[in-house]
């Protein structure tokens, strides 16, 4: 009894801690606006793969990997990829903008709360990258720094499937 | 045929402790200072990192003590390329005196 007690409490842990979301679950919707005023809907994005990329300005490894975010997005546009910014724990816009700036990110970044994070991952590491496939599920969720073997098993094989015009 | 099962598995034996020793021999443990892990999941990136390049065995990373233990074959890799990778992770590997 003890031990299946156990059991139970390494389960429920270990799934808190992973995610809020399942794999394979609808995305949760949101509709805010961006750093430059922009209204940015999920639902805008239909049909598109959609990395939702929580980051900080003061985090390391997510400042390390946004050109290679920039980079993809202007590499895989055409073939439906959509990168959104989350910046999480909540940051000053200024600071936030000009850092985009400077690094002349092509995507809309989004000023996150803490509500808007956990209904997507209650894990704390940062950068975490959401993957959302062409019907709006989450097809993975990619914890620390996106590596480019990660883009081209989990990401590259979704914007090949349907991609648009094709 | 006694002797011949006899010495099919001593030279099997032989075989499979020179392999053993050749391995251990080409593995390396090393321990790199990093700078710039502040916070507690911080490290998350860096261990990943490293557990992905080709020839690290296994990598422990620490925030706290700010350092990296890695394992790895020098068949495949080097401290050097390992350094890398650690800065592409947006840390500082720390250069240690005299390198």
């Amino acid at each position: 009894m003890k031990l299946l007690g156990i059991v139970f409490a390494t389960v429920l842990i270990t799934f808190s801690s992973a995610s809020v979301l399942g794999q394979a679950s609808k995305a949760p919707q949101f509709e805010l606006r961006d750093v430059n005023g922009r209204t940015v809907r999920l639902s805008d994005y239909q049909g598109k793969v959609v990395l939702i990329n929580f980051w900080a300005t003061w985090c390391p490894p997510c400042r390390a990997e946004m050109p290679d975010l920039v980079r993809r997005q202007r590499e895989f546009r055409k073939k439906g990829l959509q990168i959104i910014g989350i910046t999480y724990p909540p940051e000053n816009k200024d600071r936030v903008r000009r850092f985009a700036r400077s690094l002349k990110v092509n995507y809309p970044i989004i000023l996150g709360t803490r509500q808007l994070k956990v209904r997507f991952s209650s894990d704390e590491t940062l950068p975490l990258t959401i993957v959302i496939d062409r019907d709006g599920k989450v097809s993975n969720i990619i914890v620390g720094i996106l590596l480019p073997k990660e883009f081209d098993e989990m990401i590259k094989p979704l914007l090949m499937k349907n991609a648009e015009g094709g | 045929m006694r002797n011949r099962i006899i010495s099919l598995v001593v030279g099997s034996v032989m075989v499979m402790a020179l392999c053993v020793i050749t391995a251990a021999a080409f593995t390396k443990t090393v321990t790199i200072k990093v700078e710039g892990m502040k916070c507690a999941k911080c490290s998350s990136s860096v261990s990943k990192a490293l557990k992905a390049t080709e020839g690290v065995e296994d990598a422990q990373v620490s925030s706290d003590k700010g350092e990296a233990v890695i394992k790895y074959d020098d068949q495949k890799t080097n401290e050097a390329k390992l350094r890398e990778v650690i800065n592409g992770t947006g840390f500082k590997a720390v250069a240690e005196p005299g390198q």
